[in-house]
């Protein structure tokens, strides 16, 4: 009878360690948000997003022409051409407030702000 | 003071004419005409940032160029896809025509010139052409286009010349500041 009690108190304790896991993994996908940039007129809408790590950012370009969204740090993120009607995603890694533009267009700027998950 | 003769008269008269002729006339634009004046407009900006391309001597005025070749690209092939879906026939005017020798007597300028003559005389060209064609879109080709679609697409390709005459004058001071 003993081996069986711990049988089934080592059977719980997997369970709970499992069911945990599961919860977690559950709470952080559903944690993690999609956000949409609109280019058009020649802009980026909103021209400050703000954002949490490992949240995914959209850039739907509705303008007549192509354009890019690259971060003005060397080796950042750099959609490079977005064709009219495309469209570019990036998921934010690491925290930081990145500056952007369109290489296109240097009058095109706009923030990525990355905040650490809370 | 520093007045020199400039190469956009041409253009600048060609916009300026039709401006004064719609007016007194009253004789706006059909929708036919204004497609031949954008797709025109376009294609002489392209032709322009061609040249530029080969001939150009800094890299930002080389970047400028591919800028102005890509977007009056897009621009012409959003307007040839609706006057298709329209079933408009661009109807060649006046003012396209204009347009037209104004644009091959700009490239026949600029073909005279290499180095830094041709980027200062290329930039300065390209200002005069977005400020003469913001003018043409904002008083004759918005206000006469009578298709919606049409009217709709011109308001929506208004902030890139808006963006590209921006471009173009921080060019220019660029040349200026560093070749006097």
């Amino acid at each position: 009878m003993a081996t069986a009690a711990n049988r089934l108190a080592i059977g719980v304790r997997a369970a709970t360690v499992t069911l945990c896991i599961a919860v977690g993994a559950h709470a952080s996908l559903a944690q993690a948000k999609t956000w949409t940039v609109k280019i058009a007129g020649m802009q980026f809408e909103p021209a400050t997003v703000t954002v949490v790590r490992g949240d995914t950012v959209v850039w739907v370009n509705d303008d007549v022409v192509a354009h890019t969204a690259t971060s003005s740090v060397a080796g950042g993120f750099d959609s490079h051409a977005i064709a009219p009607g495309g469209k570019w995603q990036y998921q934010a890694k690491a925290p930081g407030r990145y500056t952007y533009a369109c290489t296109f267009h240097p009058t095109m700027q706009a923030t990525l702000i990355v905040k650490e998950k809370p | 003071m520093n007045l020199k003769p400039v190469p956009k008269l041409a253009l600048l008269t060609a916009l300026a004419v039709f401006a004064f002729n719609a007016q007194a006339q009253s004789s706006a634009p059909t929708d036919p005409q204004i497609a031949a004046i954008v797709v025109t407009a376009n294609q002489v900006d392209i032709d322009a940032g061609n040249l530029a391309l080969k001939k150009g001597d800094s890299k930002d005025v080389k970047a400028f160029a591919q800028t102005m070749v890509r977007d009056h690209t897009g621009v012409n092939q959003a307007a040839t896809d609706l006057v298709h879906k329209l079933n408009v026939t661009p109807e060649p005017n006046a003012t396209s025509e204009s347009l037209k020798k104004g644009g091959d007597d700009n490239l026949a300028k600029l073909k005279t010139l290499s180095g830094k003559a041709f980027d200062k005389a290329y930039v300065q060209h390209e200002v005069a052409y977005h400020e003469a064609v913001l003018a043409a879109i904002d008083k004759t080709l918005i206000p006469d286009a009578q298709n919606a679609e049409l009217k709709a697409l011109l308001v929506k390709v208004r902030p890139a010349f808006v963006a590209h005459l921006d471009h173009a004058k921080h060019l220019e001071m660029e040349l200026n500041g560093n070749g006097g």
